[in-house]
């Protein structure tokens, strides 16, 4: 079974993330890349996937030249090879085009699942698994939070805020994951060091069939329009306890409509 | 020419050890404050330890140091010092498991299989044992004795600050086999089991670990014992203190990075008088001096490791690193606890555990003096031009 995974690099939620003045897009150069962390529990799942099954993992990552580094990280944990689409020209570009041109990149490859993560943690549109599922025509099974393949069918669990359902379909399929399904492995020190040798594919748009005037900040079919940073706390109120403070606290949280 | 970028095998590495760090580590840190302020112990538990270092070799990281041919990694002297510095960045005492003290390796082949294997395999633990309570720094004037009696060697003698005496089960013990010699053919280093009847005593320190006094009371040695050749002891012991001194201040430099970060944290947030601490110039300035040390503290230290990678005599320049990195790590530590004011006395954060714990540098694998002494003589004695360092 050969199986896609979708990696986005993302600047480092440790560091302080800033968005561009000039063009409202993320300054990338202002913070250390990482690999998107849901798309760490995607690459897990693969690779649980392939060890039970076999087949071949492949990483696809569509990003500026420093993803590089979060393809050597996948390639670390075990993937086998990795397609990178990397092209000044997607620059800017937003969810639904980002969702295009990984479908047309698939469209290169051989596949039987797609996993990705269910969002990423910098621009969080949470979009990309649908909209690509959409673009290939592909069922979409999303915030997986376990995964079971049986032949030529696939079953998740979907995570839902008061338990999970259970979705099945047929493959090819794509599929998000949540955090839950599993726990990232560490890379390995003897994969680091061979990590050099795998193969890794870099693609320009054209290469990977992608139409220059469907991707690209200029074609962006939503826009930032405005931003401004988050308004610094206030404040709190302190509350002496003169033995009413349980009722102060109820009271408080009834206001705020949590009780 | 000189280049200070790293390999993007050393760049994973680093990253390894710091996401470890980061996501196993850093977590059990406010427990191990509460145990070590409440006295119930210091440190990771064995069973914390020991499931760490299972973890970690799940993903081969296991004998930084030790040869490829005997499982490990056999990680360079550059990327070492960069794992080193990111261990640094905690106060918890961890190290990966599966190394073992680079004498054990002139250890004969029955040796190594009594010794050397299961000590990488974590079943058996060593420590080192020349200093004396009449030979520390001088380190020649050792006085412990062995004696032949038939095809057995006879050792009596005491040891002291014996980094790892308490839990070890075999001692590296250097005791003088013929006085007329002396260090210069004289000296002779035993492997030496627990069961064969020496003792330990816990010494307390101002640290949160303490090393051991050894007392060798008439212990009897097989001749088999012996590591490498009868009388030459003090090479080996010169070995073993040379096997990377460079490392020492690598874990202070990452100790400096945290607690500097810790500093900068608490500045921008404490405000007196109105206004945050980092708009005092005298804040700035002691955040400034310690980010300037810290880097020529990086250049010192990678310099030092880059020599021992390409087979240069780097002895002058790791007395350096681990000269400066003592001095300054005391001296940034220090820095921040007065940033912090009171809080930074108290025993709620790690702060005043690094000031106690980093004085140690100062004084252990050669104090200041001695590295000072070291340096002095290379040049004064013309050993080493001054300006010659990069050849
Ligand atoms: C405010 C703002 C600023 C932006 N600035 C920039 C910018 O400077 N440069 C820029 O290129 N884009 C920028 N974008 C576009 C944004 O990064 C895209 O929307 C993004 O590529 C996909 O959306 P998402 O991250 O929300 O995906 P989500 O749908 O949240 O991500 C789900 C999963 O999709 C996969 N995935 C998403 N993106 C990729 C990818 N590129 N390659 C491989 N897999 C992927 C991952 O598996 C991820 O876990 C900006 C968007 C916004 C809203
Ligand atoms: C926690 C700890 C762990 C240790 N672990 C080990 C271990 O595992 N194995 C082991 O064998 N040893 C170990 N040691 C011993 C350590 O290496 C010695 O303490 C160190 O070498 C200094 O020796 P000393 O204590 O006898 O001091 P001394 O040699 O007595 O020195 C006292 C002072 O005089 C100075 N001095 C000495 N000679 C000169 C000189 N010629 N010129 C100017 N100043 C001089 C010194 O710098 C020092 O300031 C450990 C020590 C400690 C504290």
């Amino acid at each position: 079974m050969n199986i896609v995974v979708l990696v986005k690099q993302v600047p480092d939620t440790e560091t302080e993330r800033k968005l561009d003045p000039a063009d409202s897009t993320v300054d990338r150069a202002a913070s250390d890349g990482v690999i998107n962390e849901l798309d760490e529990y995607a690459i897990e799942e693969a690779l649980r996937l392939k060890e039970k099954h076999g087949g071949e993992v492949t990483i696809l990552t569509v990003g500026p030249e420093q993803a590089t580094d979060s393809i050597r990280k996948a390639l670390s944990m075990g993937a086998d090879k990795a397609v990178h689409v990397c092209d000044d020209a997607l620059a800017g570009s937003d969810a639904l085009q980002t969702a295009y041109a990984i479908a047309q990149t698939l469209g290169t490859l051989e596949y039987d699942l797609v996993i990705l993560g269910s969002e990423s943690t910098d621009a969080r549109t949470g979009v990309v698994g649908a909209a690509l599922a959409e673009y290939l025509g592909l069922p979409q099974l999303t915030l997986a939070n376990k995964v079971d393949v049986d032949g030529t069918s696939v079953k998740i669990q979907r995570q839902t805020d008061d338990g999970y359902q259970v979705v099945e379909a047929t493959l090819p399929a794509v599929i998000s994951v949540v955090e839950k399904i599993n726990e990232p492995r560490y890379p390995s020190f003897k994969l680091i060091m061979a990590a050099k040798k795998k193969p890794v594919t870099k693609l320009s748009i054209a290469e990977a069939g992608i139409d220059a005037d469907k991707v690209g900040l200029a074609n962006a079919t939503t826009q930032v329009v405005d931003f401004a940073p988050a308004p610094p706390r206030t404040a709190g109120t302190v509350v002496k306890d003169e033995g009413n403070g349980g009722v102060l606290i109820a009271d408080f949280l009834a206001s705020k409509k949590f009780v | 020419m000189v280049d200070f970028s790293l390999t993007e095998e050393q760049r994973e590495i680093r990253n390894w050890v710091r996401t470890f760090v980061e996501r196993e580590l850093m977590p059990l840190e406010p427990e191990v404050l509460r145990r070590e302020r409440n006295g119930e112990g210091h440190g990771l538990t064995p069973q914390e330890l020991h499931d760490l270092r299972q973890l970690a070799k799940k993903s081969d990281f296991w004998g930084i140091q030790t040869p490829v041919e005997y499982g490990g990694m056999g990680l360079d002297a550059v990327t070492t010092a960069l794992v080193e510095i990111e261990l640094g960045r905690t106060f918890i005492p961890f190290s990966f498991g599966g190394g073992a003290d680079n004498i054990l390796f002139y250890a004969n082949e029955e040796q190594k299989k009594r010794y050397l294997l299961p000590t990488i395999a974590g079943e058996r633990k060593s420590c080192f044992a020349i200093t004396e309570p009449g030979a520390g720094s001088d380190a020649k004037a050792i006085r412990t004795r062995a004696y032949k009696d038939g095809d057995h060697w006879v050792i009596n003698g005491e040891k002291t600050f014996i980094t790892g005496g308490n839990e070890a089960d075999f001692a590296m013990v250097f005791a003088v086999t013929d006085p007329e010699k002396g260090a210069n053919g004289g000296v002779t280093c035993f492997l030496v089991d627990r069961e064969a009847g020496w003792r330990s005593e816990p010494i307390p320190t101002m640290g949160e670990w303490g090393p051991a006094s050894l007392v060798f009371d008439n212990v009897r040695v097989p001749e088999s014992n012996v590591l490498g050749e009868v009388g030459k002891g003090f090479e080996l012991a010169m070995k073993w203190i040379g096997r990377g001194r460079y490392l020492l201040p690598a874990r202070a430099l990452g100790a400096c990075e945290r607690l500097l970060s810790m500093a900068i944290d608490y500045a921008n947030t404490r405000e007196t008088f109105g206004k945050p601490l980092a708009e005092r110039q005298a804040i700035q300035w002691m955040i400034a001096d310690s980010q300037v040390e810290i880097e020529a503290l990086r250049l010192l230290v990678l310099h030092a490791a880059w020599q021992v990678d390409n087979g240069r005599d780097s002895r002058h320049a790791q007395s350096i690193a681990k000269l400066y990195g003592g001095v300054k790590a005391n001296e940034i530590v220090d820095r921040v606890l007065q940033i912090h004011g009171g809080m930074g006395y108290t025993r709620e954060l790690p702060i005043e555990r690094w000031y106690r714990e980093l004085r140690l540098l100062r004084i252990y694998e050669g104090t200041d003096e001695i590295q000072r002494r070291t340096i002095a003589r290379d040049l004064l004695k013309g050993y080493v031009k001054v300006g010659a360092s990069l050849g």
